[in-house]
Formats: structure tokens, sequence, C-alpha cells
């Protein structure tokens, strides 16, 4: 019988070392097929399926209620796609958490289709360290 | 035979005819024609175009006006005002937000015109689109390039005072003090100088967070969202956080070891996403506050020096909010 905080531990290593490996991977990928760009987006992040499936049929059900521009699944999206599965996760969560409260209110607003919306892309949240 | 040859000499008499028939009404009609054409037709002279240029520049349609510029060049190449349709252009460019092309146009002056009034504004706008393009450097190179050529003391004067502008836009309040202190004795009253240090000497009293404390803080879930005045986001991670972390405890107690993992992965993610927020958040309330006190700081002092469009000289604006 494994420990328990053994088991956290071994859960989060197996975590870092599968993000490290996704993200060689992906940057691998990317320059195999930087000719092509079309391609290379293509080539989807299996840690993205679970969002997708949330859009497709959750979302769709549930209609579109997030408060923010980009709705949060497409921040996720946006951030795993630029920085991996390790700091997109993070700052999912991150958003996540932030989501429709003093965001709404410190962001400026971009009206879309009508609706007004606090604009929070990922380089309003990566701008200090990632140029 | 011989039948066959008057009948072929006929033939040829007839067609031979129609032909001349129709070569002479062809040519009445043809020449019918170009009286009224001519005095149908516009003449377009230098200044003909170059006004209708102006007026379309003067009524905002850039992109028009860019055309017409180009035909004034590409059709009277040797007009004198060739320099000014180019500089137009640029202007054109610059005013239609086209900064890319506004800078091309601009380096266009300058490398055909060499220290006219022009090709030192040209160095002034190639600046203010760098800027526009948030290409900084670029941007202050330029301008010390223009340092270096000229001899003129009140263009360098003013390329110093841009330059002070660039350094305050990328915060370098250092840098911003040294370029305005470059600027001589006699333009130091033009570009209230004394107004504008003492109104920058309040930068340091710009309200700051320190990303490393507000990460510091975080270890205690939503302690770094406190300290950022997110008071909301502070105790959304609070909760969230604690519950997780004493839903992932309660599981490995009751030995369900699988569903505790699953907690404690995702709780992982909030919590490192806590920390991760606080020091954004830090970073966003400071580039806030500067933003605010350069946009202040723009409002209360900066002279407003443009090319106008009439080209008379240079249009001295001041503002002052109180």
């Amino acid at each position: 019988m494994i420990k328990k905080p053994y088991f956290i531990i071994i859960f989060v290593i197996l975590f870092m070392n599968y993000n490290t490996c996704f993200a060689e991977q992906k940057s691998t990928v990317t320059k195999r097929h930087s000719p092509s760009f079309g391609t290379a987006e293509k080539q989807e992040n299996f840690v993205l399926y679970p969002i997708k499936f949330y859009r497709n049929t959750i979302s769709r059900a549930d209609g579109n209620r997030c408060p923010m521009y980009p709705s949060c699944s497409q921040y996720c999206i946006e951030a795993f796609k630029k920085h991996g599965s390790f700091l997109g996760w993070i700052m999912c969560s991150d958003r996540l958490m932030r989501c429709g409260r003093d965001e709404t209110k410190l962001s400026p607003h971009v009206v879309i289709h009508g609706e007004k919306l606090s604009f929070d892309p990922v380089n309003n949240n990566d701008f200090w360290w990632h140029q | 035979m011989h039948i066959r040859t008057t009948c072929l000499a006929y033939q040829f008499l007839t067609f031979f005819n129609i032909f001349f028939l129709f070569i002479s009404f062809s040519q009445s009609v043809a020449g019918s024609d170009p009286e009224p054409d001519i005095k149908s037709s516009i003449i377009i002279s230098p200044d003909k175009q170059f006004d209708f240029a102006e007026d379309c520049f003067s009524n905002k349609d850039y992109l028009t006006a860019v055309g017409e510029y180009k035909r004034f060049i590409y059709f009277f190449p040797g007009d004198e005002r060739v320099e000014t349709a180019m500089y137009r252009i640029g202007m054109s460019y610059y005013l239609g937000r086209h900064f890319k092309k506004a800078g091309d146009s601009f380096n266009a002056v300058i490398d055909r015109y060499v220290d006219t009034d022009l090709s030192i504004k040209s160095y002034f706008m190639i600046s203010e689109a760098h800027v526009k393009l948030n290409a900084f450097g670029l941007a202050i190179i330029n301008l010390n390039n223009l340092i270096t050529l000229t001899h003129d003391e009140d263009v360098k004067d003013e390329a110093y005072y841009r330059l002070g502008w660039i350094y305050i836009e990328t915060s370098s309040w250092e840098k911003a003090r040294l370029y305005f202190s470059k600027i001589s004795a006699k333009n130091k009253t033009k570009y209230r100088l004394e107004r504008l240090s003492t109104e920058l000497n309040k930068e340091k009293s710009i309200p700051k967070k320190d990303p490393g404390l507000a990460g510091f803080l975080s270890i205690m879930p939503g302690a770094g969202y406190f300290y950022c005045e997110r008071y909301q986001d502070a105790l959304i991670a609070f909760l969230l956080n604690g519950g997780l972390i004493c839903a992932a405890y309660e599981s490995f107690d009751d030995n369900n070891n699988a569903l505790g993992g699953v907690i404690a992965f995702v709780e992982f993610g909030f919590y490192a996403g806590n920390i991760y927020g606080a020091v954004t958040s830090a970073h966003k309330y400071n580039r806030k506050q500067t933003g605010q006190f350069i946009e202040k700081l723009k409002n209360n002092t900066k002279i407003n020096l443009f090319a106008d469009v009439k080209n008379k000289g240079i249009c001295l604006a001041f503002e002052f909010m109180f």
C-alpha cells in the first residue's frame, strides 16, 4: 500500500513528466510543419479534447454565459497551445478563478455580438514574462 | 474561257469599288470624331492634379489622396511640389493608420532629399510611426540618427524632447530626464521643461505592488489576490483551494486514494493558478497605475509637435487639464 503523501508526489511527478514530453513533442511538430501552418494546427493536443467536448456538448446546451472575451474555454485552448500543457493548465485554473469577478471591473470592455464583455486575452496575462 | 475572264474582271472591279467606297466613308466618319473629342477632353495641369490630391487629403480620404499624389509624381516628376507630394503620401498613410507604409514613405523622402524641412519632418514622423507600432527601439535609433546628422539646434532639441517622451512611454524615467536635460537653454521655456520635470518627479509616488510579495503571500490561497486589491478573487481562491485541499485530505483519510489523487491533481492546478494569478495581478496593477500616470502627464504637460497639413511650419499646441 502506497502511503498518501507519496501518492500525491508520484502523481505530480508523472504529470510533470508527461508535460515535458508533450511540450517537446509539440515544438517538434511545429518545427516539422512550419512551412504549412494549417497542418501544424491540426496536430491537436489531446489535453484539449475535454475542453472541446465541453464546448461542443455542455456549452451548447448550457449556453454561452462567460462574461469574458475570449471565453474561458477559448482562453484555455489558447493558453494550452501557446504555453504547453503545464503552464496552460495553471493559466486555465487561474482564469477560472478570476472569471466574472474583479476582472470585469478592471479589464477594458469590448462589445461582441451586441454583448458587453471584459477583454482578457492570454497576452494580457503573460505579458510580464512572455514576449 | 473569255466569258470567265470577263466575269472575274467585273467581280474584281465591283470589289475594288466597294472597298474604296468603304475607305472613304470610314475616313469621313473618323474625320468627324477628333474635333468633339478634343473639345470634351480635360487636360490635367500639375496645379489641378495637386489640388485634387490636396482636396482628398483635407477631406480625410487618405487612400484616394495617396493614389492622386502618386499620379502627380508620376506625370509631373519635374514639379517642385514632388517632395511635398511624397511627404503627403507618408502623412496620408500615417493618418489612415497604415503606420508601416507611412514609415516606408517617409524613408523615401529622406532617401531622396537631404536636409530639407520636409526631410527633417519625415525623420520625426518615422519615429512617430514606430511608436505607434510599439517599436520604441527603432524610434529611438531614428531620432539619434537625426541628432547625429543635423546641425540645427532647434531640430536637435525637438529630437531630444521626442526621445524623452518615448522613454516616458517605456517607463524609463531616468533616461527621459537625461534627454530632457539635453535640451538647450533657449528652448527650455518653449517645451515647458520646468513644469514637466516637476510632474515627472511624481513618478516616485505611483502606487505599486510587489509581484514577488504577491506570489509569496499566495502560499495562503487568496492572500496574493487580496494584496492586489482583488477581494472577490481572493475569496474565491481561498474557498476553492481550501475546499479542494479538505476534499483531498478526506479522500485519502477514507482510503479513497484514487479519488484523493484526482482531487489533488485538480487542486495542484488551482493552487499554482492562485500563485500565478496573484503575480500577474501585481504586474497588471503596476501597468495600469503607470499607464494612468503617463496619460495624466501627457494631458498636463505634453506639447503637441505635429507637422501641419498645409505645410506652414510646425504647429505648437499646449493643453492643460485643471
